[in-house]
């Protein structure tokens, strides 16, 4: 993305994914589901980057891609330069040396038979970092920095002597253990208290900071995006929708998903008379998968015509800004939410 | 009256390292057609709260002290066969993990029939198929999908499925615990919304449990907030969120970004809550209290009355007020 500045990291160009439904595995006639449709994006050193939507959107299977625990069907995925979409034998576990994953359920992504100590260790095993004591040392420093401390207190535990919070802080402590350059968090809150979820944002917003650590985080908050992001890209069932500076897509959203996204946030506090965007039907109506806008079945102000044939480009509405609607130049209002109004995460 | 009141609710289970005491002194009261919320971290007996209500505790839960009083008549002293009269006629509950609480075997509409027909034996099977279509409707799944299994339908979908379940019986109060937590912040949106319409039509009272406070906060007109088995404040939603005053209602606040206006430092609760088989003396918040004071450690606070429908636990507003 040329408009842009900064060094750009790692970066999706034109990249699919596509599933078969079951039916053809039984075999039916199958229906083949798009996850990701012609992804594009950069995400750029030392940064957070949002990638926001519902379920079924594709943003976890956009990180899982960058982690090659998936592969992708079309397009290329490159980190620094280097074309790493189809990265094969060492040169891929080099790779993954490098680019971690922060899953969403701590209470199914930590092996139950192992401690603390040895599921800290175990990358460093895997990629034959340091000697028995260096590695101890290791441990030792990545618990310190999730806030496990003192951390001869947690490495003998095993997962479930632990709060859930506890475990995410693990799970991260071992995804960073490796020190590694990029690191996708899908999700890592969900499951854990509302209470806990800012400790672990607060924790993600650390490594960035000390550690040059750059970020995807996946999420279907915009509060908790813009809370750690410093931009974020709005997908809705496999298309880019929205991108741009964090602050900008939520203040002055121009797509009316993100603007059901925020609409859908619950909120509370000095909130006053926020006003709705209402851009989300109640009902869905129907559309066609293959041709038009995706959003056009939920979207309050598509043209029937125009959204239902054709699909909206990506275009730039600014700098560094921007948005797949026909429509978006006419949408003018901003978010009108006070500032000591707090959104659910 | 009230048409619920819980008196000096204590709840233990008993456990191999002791009796691990997961509610203490609960007290509080709903009006018919009035909603409460309660909100608090895991383990802080929220749950635990819901279900003795149902009956539904676990074996080895206890009822160690306290009254409950369902239209005016003790439930925790009648016989089983009394309070499965009561369970799902007058109250019902909608699950934590919606997706798990039905049966993968059976077609959707057959188990909610199934519900009215178990507890109201002069109703014919054409009567309650009538009825489940209506509950349908008004949960806002589509006909045509009653014939359908589970696994046939999307998240929110069982969801409004398991709110028809609980609404079968035409039950006064339903206990919602956790209803929307695996679901999308869209579909959350939605199931809220409606669960506030239904109990505006219906009248019928809700006790809604969570651990995340914004979700309460559209609901309900009540929230009581529970740290360590103990209820810390009580209030109408306003005065709680307009002027929250236990320390711990203000840190649970805290820990939710804004969307506009600088980005501020979330500044989330440290430290994690007490064991409760041994509970600390004093105030259970103490050790993650900012605000704590040596007292905190001697004095269990008293409640403390600041508005005629808000109060608080916490040892410094008892010293503001004074001796009485």
């Amino acid at each position: 993305m040329k408009e842009e500045t900064g060094t750009s990291f790692l970066s999706f160009d034109g990249v699919s994914k596509f599933y078969l439904s079951r039916g053809r595995m039984l075999g039916g006639s199958g229906r083949q589901v798009v996850a990701l449709n012609r992804l594009t994006l950069d995400i750029r050193k030392g940064e957070i980057f949002g990638l926001v939507g519902e379920s079924g959107s594709g943003k976890t299977t956009a990180g899982r891609l960058i982690v090659r625990l998936e592969e992708a069907d079309r397009g290329i995925i490159s980190v620094e330069g280097q074309d790493v979409t189809h990265l094969k034998g060492k040169r891929l576990k080099d790779f993954r040396k490098r680019v971690q994953m922060i899953f969403q359920d701590p209470y199914q992504s930590l092996n139950p038979q192992l401690s603390v100590l040895d599921t800290v260790s175990e990358p460093l095993l895997i990629h034959r970092v340091g000697d028995r004591l260096s590695r101890a040392e290791m441990v030792m420093n990545a618990l310190q920095s999730v806030g496990l401390s003192p951390p001869g207190d947690f490495v003998h535990r095993f997962p479930h002597q632990m709060s859930g919070g506890q475990r995410q802080r693990v799970a991260i402590a071992r995804a960073m253990v490796l020190r590694p350059d990029f690191v996708v968090a899908d999700e890592p809150t969900s499951m854990l208290d509302a209470s806990i979820s800012a400790q672990i944002f607060n924790i993600l917003l650390e490594m960035q900071k000390s550690l040059g650590i750059t970020l995807l985080f996946i999420t279907h908050s915009l509060a908790a995006a813009r809370y750690l992001c410093d931009r974020i890209a709005v997908i809705y069932r496999g298309n880019l929708m929205e991108l741009g500076p964090a602050d900008d897509v939520i203040q002055r959203s121009r797509h009316p998903y993100t603007r059901a996204l925020i609409d859908a946030l619950p909120k509370f506090g000095q909130c006053g008379e926020t006003e709705r965007f209402n851009t989300f039907l109640k009902a869905e109506r129907e559309s066609s998968s293959t041709v038009g806008c995706a959003f056009f079945g939920r979207c309050s102000i598509a043209n029937r015509i125009l959204c239902s044939q054709e699909v909206p480009p990506f275009k730039t509405v600014s700098p560094g800004r921007r948005v797949a609607c026909f429509f978006a130049e006419e949408q003018g209002k901003n978010l009108t939410a006070s500032k000591t109004c707090h959104y659910g995460i | 009256m009230a048409l619920l009141e819980v008196e000096d609710l204590s709840i233990g289970y008993r456990t191999r390292l002791g009796l691990h005491r997961a509610v203490e002194g609960v007290s509080f009261s709903l009006e018919e057609g009035k909603s409460l919320g309660f909100v608090g971290e895991s383990g802080c007996g929220k749950t635990t709260v819901g279900m003795s209500l149902m009956g539904l505790l676990p074996r080895n839960g206890e009822v160690l002290r306290g009254r409950v009083l369902f239209e005016g008549r003790d439930i925790l002293s009648i016989s089983e066969e009394e309070l499965r009269l009561l369970r799902w006629k007058k109250i019902s509950m909608i699950f934590q993990a919606a997706m798990n609480a039905l049966n993968p075997v059976k077609k959707v509409a057959d188990q909610i029939s199934e519900a009215i027909l178990a507890h109201s034996s002069s109703v014919p099977k054409a009567e309650a198929s009538r009825q489940v279509e209506g509950l349908f409707q008004l949960v806002g799944v589509p006909k045509e999908r009653m014939r359908d299994y589970p696994h046939q339908y999307s998240g929110g979908m069982k969801q409004r499925a398991v709110i028809a379940m609980a609404l079968a019986c035409k039950p006064r109060l339903i206990i919602a615990d956790e209803p929307t937590t695996a679901l999308d912040v869209i579909v959350q949106a939605q199931i809220l919304e409606e669960t506030r319409l239904l109990q505006e039509q219906l009248g019928i009272s809700i006790i809604f449990i969570s651990h995340d406070i914004s979700i309460v906060a559209d609901v309900c007109h009540d929230i009581g907030i529970m740290y360590a088995g103990e209820l810390v404040e009580y209030g109408s939603r306003e005065e709680v969120f307009d002027s929250p005053a236990h320390p711990y209602t203000r840190a649970l606040l805290s820990s939710f970004p804004t969307l506009t206006g600088n980005r501020e430092m979330l500044k989330p609760i440290p430290g994690e809550p007490p064991n409760l088989v041994d509970p600390p003396k004093g105030c259970r918040f103490r050790e993650r209290c900012q605000e704590a004071s040596h007292e905190c450690s001697l004095i269990s606070p008293a409640w403390t009355e600041l508005f005629p429908r808000h109060k608080v636990r916490c040892i410094r507003f008892e010293r503001k007020k004074g001796p009485q």
